[in-house]
């Protein structure tokens, strides 16, 4: 893919630059980089939310059990057959792509709306739950296993840095390659097509729209992103437990995140992420009792009032009171900077 | 082999099982064909009216008041809910009620049990202290006998309310016609508040039933809640005898299956119903 067609090249680089600078600053403090590390995590999970609901307007509501999947693929994968986790990663992904291709392809098919798609998939996720409890020969039961792939120790110590820092970049570069993916596919046919679709499916599929075609696309990408995002939340826990994937954990998150950073935005997952990310180190600081308690609240408050985004109703806001100048889109610079302290 | 009277035991177990999943899932059931409003809080309210009553009586409180103290908290609970973040969510309409509903719902979930881990932190139950009862040759314990009499009285009452009273009759009118209904004078609005308390209450009876057979805590909300869900899924969500039914099948079903399979295999066949149910008739979801 030559990136140079792709619009808001420079503004992507500008946000990696970000990210790669950020852990400098506190790279003594295993703490700050694993904030930042969950930052980029639930920024994917919410960038693959961003994917299949924001633009598809299917609401998966089993991203906690199919980052599961994902991770316990891709350990068992590894043990089985032998090879390296980067091998078993792969295939891992494969498998989430075609659970959320089939969820996709039979929800289109059988016009399934986006109540029907969110009641559907929290089923799943909780049949998965049980699954991650129950198969105890594979998973290890709730007691889990130890999760160390990636040989990221190796790295680590051969570069002289710490583990945590390396899995950090590691992480950032399948950020930044699902954001090139995403902007790329947003701004091509798909995007278009995505777009007709939401806006009115009939007419869309009037003018020769493929709509279970593209539903399942969207399904299968959602999919791949959410397996690599959940093995790597597994990574960075070093240890797997099916706790790591409840619906709780993983899918109250990620929706907190794509709609503080606002649905349909192309940064909106990063700056979500940074958002809920700062609010959930704050509180685990100094009102880790009431953490749950104040995200259910959050989670009330951002749908009654701020499903458009928390930034774009702030910037129409101080819009509003010419505060700042109208134009330009949210960017990830700000906010990451000051989530780096 | 099993005995006959061994399996006619686990058949009261599983009744009694499946009385606490009718309530909920006609709790769930009450709401959505009213308002289109999924309650995912709906576990929460089990879970408050059993400890709230569980507390009242390890207090020194009688059972019958601790029970009734349960029911009225949730109750007025219900009450405020409805007022204030019900109230937004009806302010808007068709597919995006529901998707707001779901949230709100889900949000108000998620808080609960993150506001009620802070002060009741353990696990509570309602023991009834009744002596096994001798059907013939079969002894089943007293409480499963009891929970499924209780579950019945309750679901008849709520029946003829719906049936042969003016305020369950216009009840069922919004259920059927809503601008019908506002034509000859009702107002949904109020309905909606009457309802959303009365499927708290049923919902914190179930709460009760349950906290009568075993240990309930806070973390048992969430899961309350999904078998809520799947009561309705597989019943209909805008059916309440299809509630009834779907929660006394899938209640004998899951104990039968986890006496002789296991329970995890028993769970996995609650939610597998579900999903076979949503894929094979997915139109009891629609509106």
């Amino acid at each position: 893919m030559n990136t140079d067609t792709l619009p808001g090249t420079r503004k992507l680089a500008l946000v990696a630059a970000v990210f790669v600078l950020a852990p400098i600053p506190i790279a003594g403090s295993g703490y700050g980089v694993g904030v930042l590390t969950r930052v980029l995590l639930f920024a994917l999970f919410a960038l693959a939310l961003n994917i299949v609901f924001g633009h598809n307007d299917q609401l998966f509501l089993f991203m906690g059990g199919l980052g599961g999947i994902g991770a316990y693929t891709t350990a068992l994968v590894a043990d089985t057959v032998g090879v390296t986790a980067w091998l078993a990663l792969p295939v891992a992904a494969l498998v989430c792509g075609i659970i959320g291709l089939s969820v996709s392809w039979i929800s289109a098919r059988r016009r399934f709306t986006v109540i029907l798609i969110s009641i559907l998939t929290l089923n799943l996720q909780l049949v998965f739950a049980e699954a991650f409890i129950g198969a105890r020969d594979l998973t290890g039961g709730s007691t889990g296993f130890p999760y160390e792939l990636f040989s990221i120790s190796g790295i680590a110590g051969a570069v002289g840095i710490p583990t945590k820092v390396v899995l950090y970049y590691v992480i950032l570069a399948f950020l930044m390659a699902a954001m090139v993916l995403y902007i790329w596919l947003i701004n091509s046919k798909y995007g278009m097509a995505f777009e007709a679709i939401r806006e009115d499916e009939a007419a869309a599929e009037s003018i020769g729209i493929d709509v279970v075609r593209y539903k399942t696309i969207a399904g299968f990408v959602a999919g791949v992103i959410i397996g690599i995002a959940g093995t790597l939340l597994a990574r960075e826990a070093t240890y797997i437990t099916p706790s790591i994937f409840t619906f709780l954990a993983v899918d109250v998150i990620a929706l907190v995140v794509l709609i503080v950073g606002g649905i349909r935005r192309t940064y909106g997952p990063i700056v979500g992420a940074v958002v809920v990310e700062a609010i959930e180190a704050f509180l685990s600081n100094y009102a880790a009792d009431w953490r749950a308690a104040i995200f259910g609240a959050l989670l009330i408050v951002l749908f009654l009032y701020f499903r458009s985004g928390v930034i774009v109703t702030i910037r129409d806001l101080l819009e509003a009171y010419d505060l700042v100048s109208s134009g330009g889109s949210g960017g990830g610079g700000t906010p990451a900077e000051t989530e780096a302290e | 082999m099993v005995s006959v009277s061994t399996l006619a035991a686990i058949t009261i177990d599983g009744l009694a099982f499946g009385a606490s999943l009718a309530l909920l899932g006609v709790g769930i059931t009450l709401v959505y064909g009213l308002g289109e409003v999924l309650n995912l809080a709906i576990g929460a309210f089990a879970v408050i009216a059993a400890i709230t009553a569980s507390l009242l009586t390890s207090g020194g409180v009688p059972l019958p008041v601790a029970a009734l103290a349960g029911l009225g908290v949730v109750g007025v609970l219900g009450l405020v809910i409805d007022r204030t973040l019900l109230s937004l969510v009806y302010r808007s309409d068709g597919e995006e009620r529901i998707l707001l509903g779901i949230f709100t719902t889900l949000g108000l979930a998620v808080m609960l049990e993150g506001i009620m881990v802070n002060f009741v932190s353990s696990r509570y139950s309602l023991p009834l202290d009744l002596a096994p009862v001798d059907i013939g040759t079969t002894v089943v314990t007293g409480t499963s006998v009891v929970s499924i009499a209780v579950a019945a009285v309750v679901l008849a009452v709520l029946f003829t309310f719906l049936n042969r009273t003016f305020l369950g009759k216009a009840t069922r009118t919004i259920f059927q016609d809503e601008r019908g209904a506002q034509l000859v004078g009702i107002d949904p609005r109020k309905i909606r508040t009457l309802v959303f308390v009365l499927s708290a209450v049923v919902a914190g009876l179930a709460g009760l039933v349950v906290a009568a057979r075993s240990n309930i805590g806070v973390g048992n909300a969430f899961q309350f809640t999904t078998f809520a869900l799947i009561v309705s899924i597989v019943g209909g969500v805008r059916s309440l005898v299809g509630a009834v039914v779907a929660g006394a099948v899938l209640g004998l079903v899951n104990t039968l299956a986890n006496f002789f399979i296991g329970s995890y295999v028993a769970t996995v066949i609650l939610f597998g119903a579900a999903i076979v149910f949503l894929l094979f008739r997915p139109e009891v979801m629609s509106s």
